[in-house]
């Protein structure tokens, strides 16, 4: 195997565009292998042995996989209730060979140490070459994807790139209300205050809608303008590390002074004023009703909506640096994290474990890595200069990133290591430029990876975090709203979260955390 | 209540079939379990119709009890409900030792207790009205109009209750703003949760569930209404001394029903409605349950949460049985 995955490499390196479908370098079965999986994503409840990469995966290794998922929502788009359908598979006491989801991560690494998951280790180790070579490059990854007892349980899905989301503000707005560019927290304010007041889109009407979200937890990240810290990663509401130790945003002062902050915003009208019930619909009502005027979002999706120009006069929308706090420290809280706790593994009743473990490793290799990201040669894809371009009829088809789930490539349930190429080459110009912005200065901060739990761990955790997350939440709001004063109520807030056992929570972070990653 | 349509000279004929039957029993008395295996072989059709509930029981309602032990276990999917070890009451200690379960219960037979206050009379009112109605068609569209919200669902009722309070573009704040007042965020401000969730229940079940006093109503005798006139009674007087006396065995039967689902308040309604800003309001045991139970797949606390809640159900509607039947002789059983 390690052999082959050379040829692969030397394959690739010297820029063979002829389909490699035929020479078998990289079969893992003599005669064909059928193995069943589970498979439920973020964006496709199932998985479809018709889709081409499924298809070109066994024309090239030879195992089929065949769909045996259960709880699958078929009825939606944007597939719900992943952790139930894993609770279901579970429940139901039938384990496929393979099981990948979204979220699959806390699932294994409780599951995996009862019996229910293959431990992968030994069988990476000896199997698997390329995810190997891969960890060994990334201890630190290796170390996030393991459980309380050091084994890895599923393979994980691997993001590229760095930028997730970042400020966009209405830059036409800026010109029209004769404004510059906001470079501090004081100048951000002053240009929302403008929106609001000075009727930027002419209706006459004070209708301007000056910062919006359409996920409201983007509002709290705003506490980043007053040196506070609101997610500490891309999941919404997590733990982040400050010098090796484990914490948690909503208790830091630069949070108390941003809530503080933001709820004379939200007073004032700068924010939505139906931020937290607007929903994901906010973003296209806003600004295609032309009320919309600064947001938190993603680059590539948000840059899109440039196109609405055609529509309203002199449309401009551009993403912006992050202001700078009053200390003058410029962060962008959100970026692509390492590494998804989304990927696959293998279930306790595996007869061939050896084999699926070899077929994981594929998509690790040249060839699968392209697969797995950029669809099939010739149909999604052409080589030129030994790089994978997507065809002008591909990208014509809609949009690339459902093209793509369509025809089974960047499947967030599947263990592989993601090509940001893949995105960059549909990137609109307007989202390339903000990027292209960032670029330019040092805004990112590091994303807290997660940490396993053994089993008494786990328990404390399950018992404080909810109770704990839900207080949060609901004073977080209560003060932004205006129905409490944070100042005011910080000390009994403190004293209450600790009395709920947040230091004993922390506490047990702290030592996964240390376990893990190893003390600072 | 008991069934007065016996007609005068003599016998019914269901009474005579009994006393033939009972007759045929004493003569051939050979054995309790032939008695058992005739009255089956008799009545057969009446037990085969009666079967289809008995196995919904079954299946439904009792094999599930199996799976209450898990409010004991630490459960594991994994190792399934026979195969978790036992943790004896902890689940329990967690429950009460967690202020936000406490606040749960609260604010559940809080919410409850305005259903009952404000929505319990609703339907009897609405019946009491109709019947009044002397048009037909105007009768019938009223009826028809007040009946359709129930058939909406949960997931529709609440967005229409979001859009219509939403503080920019809904109806309420565009009159309050007519007015020359602010306009109020309603659904983030815990004090209006309770108003708007009693509210909301009443807009949509109120209409249907006066049907059934509707048919209460349809009951009383007409003979008492007549005998009223002759005396004198004008409209008001015949519907507090004839409509409601008759149909208070119906209201007592519902009020009975209504109290044994007190724990339960209809919690996709508030989950589709509440915010965390509103949690203090609004958060009901289900809720809770379900996002410290199912979302985070802690079965076994949810379970223990699900089994307090139908303990205190049960005691609920045993209490209220026994006041009925003590105080006005109607009772479920």
């Amino acid at each position: 195997m390690r052999k082959l995955s050379l040829l692969a490499a030397l394959l690739a390196g010297s820029a063979v565009t002829t389909p490699t479908f035929a020479d078998g370098h990289l079969m893992i079965v003599d005669e064909p292998l059928e193995l069943t999986i589970q498979m439920n994503h973020a964006r496709y409840p199932i998985y479809e042995e018709s889709w081409p990469v499924e298809q070109a995966a066994r024309e090239l290794t030879g195992i089929h996989l065949i769909n045996d998922t259960v709880g699958a929502n078929m009825r939606t788009d944007e597939n719900t209730g992943r952790t139930e359908a894993l609770n279901l598979m579970l429940a139901s006491g039938n384990i496929p060979d393979i099981v990948g989801s979204s979220r699959i991560r806390d699932f294994v690494n409780q599951f995996g140490p009862e019996g229910a998951f293959v431990p992968l280790n030994d069988l990476i180790e000896e199997h698997a070459p390329n995810i190997a070579a891969y960890y060994a490059e990334r201890p630190d990854i290796e170390a996030a994807v393991k459980a309380a007892d050091g084994q890895m349980y599923y393979v994980p899905y691997l993001p590229d790139g760095k930028y997730g989301r970042a400020f966009w503000i209405r830059t036409d707005w800026l010109d029209a209300l004769g404004l510059e560019m906001p470079e501090t927290v004081d100048e951000y304010e002053a240009v929302l205050r403008a929106f609001k007041t000075q009727d930027p889109n002419g209706n006459g009407e004070a209708d301007e809608v000056p910062f919006f979200a359409r996920q409201w937890p983007e509002l709290i990240r705003l506490v980043t303008l007053w040196d506070g810290r609101a997610h500490g990663s891309d999941t919404y509401h997590d733990f982040l590390v400050e010098d090796g130790q484990v914490t948690h945003g909503y208790i830091g002062e630069g949070y108390r002074e941003g809530v503080k902050n933001l709820a004379r915003w939200y007073s004032d009208g700068l924010i939505d004023a139906e931020i937290f019930t607007r929903g994901s619909s906010a973003r296209d009502f806003l600004l295609s009703e032309n009320l919309g005027g600064a947001t938190h979002d993603w680059f590539a999706s948000t840059g899109g909506y440039n196109s609405l120009s055609e529509k309203i006069d002199g449309f401009k929308w551009e993403a912006m640096l992050p202001p700078a706090s009053p200390s003058g420290r410029r962060i962008e809280e959100h970026r692509r994290i390492l590494v998804k706790p989304d990927g696959w593994a293998i279930g306790h009743t595996n007869e061939n474990v050896v084999e699926t473990v070899k077929y994981f490793d594929f998509f690790f290799t040249e060839e699968g890595r392209r697969l797995a990201n950029f669809g099939v040669e010739g149909q999604h894809y052409e080589m030129v200069d030994g790089k994978p371009v997507f065809t002008e009829e591909f990208l014509a088809q809609g949009p690339v990133n459902r093209s793509l789930y369509q025809a089974g490539a960047q499947l967030q349930a599947r263990g592989y290591f993601q090509d940001y190429d893949y995105e960059w080459q549909w990137t609109n110009e307007f989202a390339k430029a903000g990027i292209e912005l960032y670029e330019q200065g040092d805004y990112l901060i590091p994303d807290f990876l997660g940490v396993a739990f053994t089993a008494d761990e786990q328990q404390v955790y399950d018992r404080t975090w909810n109770s704990i997350r839900d207080y949060m939440l609901e004073r977080q709001q209560s003060w932004i709203l205006g129905n409490g004063d944070v100042e005011a109520d910080w000390d009994d807030y403190l004293a209450q979260l600790d009395e709920m056992g947040l230091q004993e929570l922390l506490a047990v972070m702290q030592s996964a955390y240390e376990r893990q990653y190893g003390a600072k | 209540m008991t069934d007065e349509h016996t007609t005068a000279g003599g016998q019914s004929y269901e009474e005579s079939v009994i006393e033939a039957s009972e007759a045929n029993r004493q003569r051939f008395d050979d054995g309790r379990w032939t008695r058992i295996f005739d009255h089956f072989k008799r009545e057969w059709q009446i037990y085969a119709m009666l079967l289809p509930t008995i196995i919904w029981f079954l299946v439904f309602l009792y094999k599930p009890m199996y799976g209450l032990q898990i409010a004991f276990k630490d459960y594991s999917i994994f190792r399934g409900v026979a195969g978790s070890p036992w943790v004896g009451w902890e689940h329990f200690q967690t429950l009460f030792s967690n202020d936000q379960f406490i606040r749960a219960v609260k604010n559940t037979i809080t919410i409850s207790f305005y259903n009952l206050l404000f929505g319990f009379p609703a339907p009897i009112i609405l019946a009491l009205m109709f019947n009044e109605v002397m048009h037909a068609t105007y009768k019938r569209t009223s009826q028809t109009i007040v009946y359709l919200p129930h058939f909406i669902s949960s997931v529709i009722i609440a967005g229409i209750v979001i859009t219509a309070f939403s503080p920019t573009a809904g109806i309420i704040n565009t009159f309050i703003g007519w007015l020359g007042f602010e306009p109020v965020y309603f659904l983030t401000q815990p004090q209006w949760f309770r108003p708007i969730f009693v509210g909301t229940g009443i807009w949509q079940e109120a209409g249907f569930g006066s049907i059934v006093f509707l048919a209460a109503i349809a009951g009383v005798n007409p003979s008492l209404y007549e005998s009223a006139v002759v005396d004198g009674a004008n409209r008001w007087q015949m519907m507090w001394k004839i409509t409601i006396p008759s149909i208070l065995p119906t209201i007592l039967i519902m009020l009975i029903i209504r109290i044994g689902n007190v724990m339960e308040v209809s919690f996709e309604l508030v989950i589709l409605l509440y915010q965390p800003s509103t949690y203090e309001t609004a958060d009901v045991v289900n809720t809770w349950v379900y996002r410290q139970g199912l979302q985070s797949g802690q079965y076994d606390l949810a379970a223990a949460a699900g089994l307090f809640n139908a303990v205190v159900a049960f005691v609920l509607v045993m209490t209220a049985n026994t006041l009925s039947r003590r105080f006005s002789r109607t009772s479920l059983w």
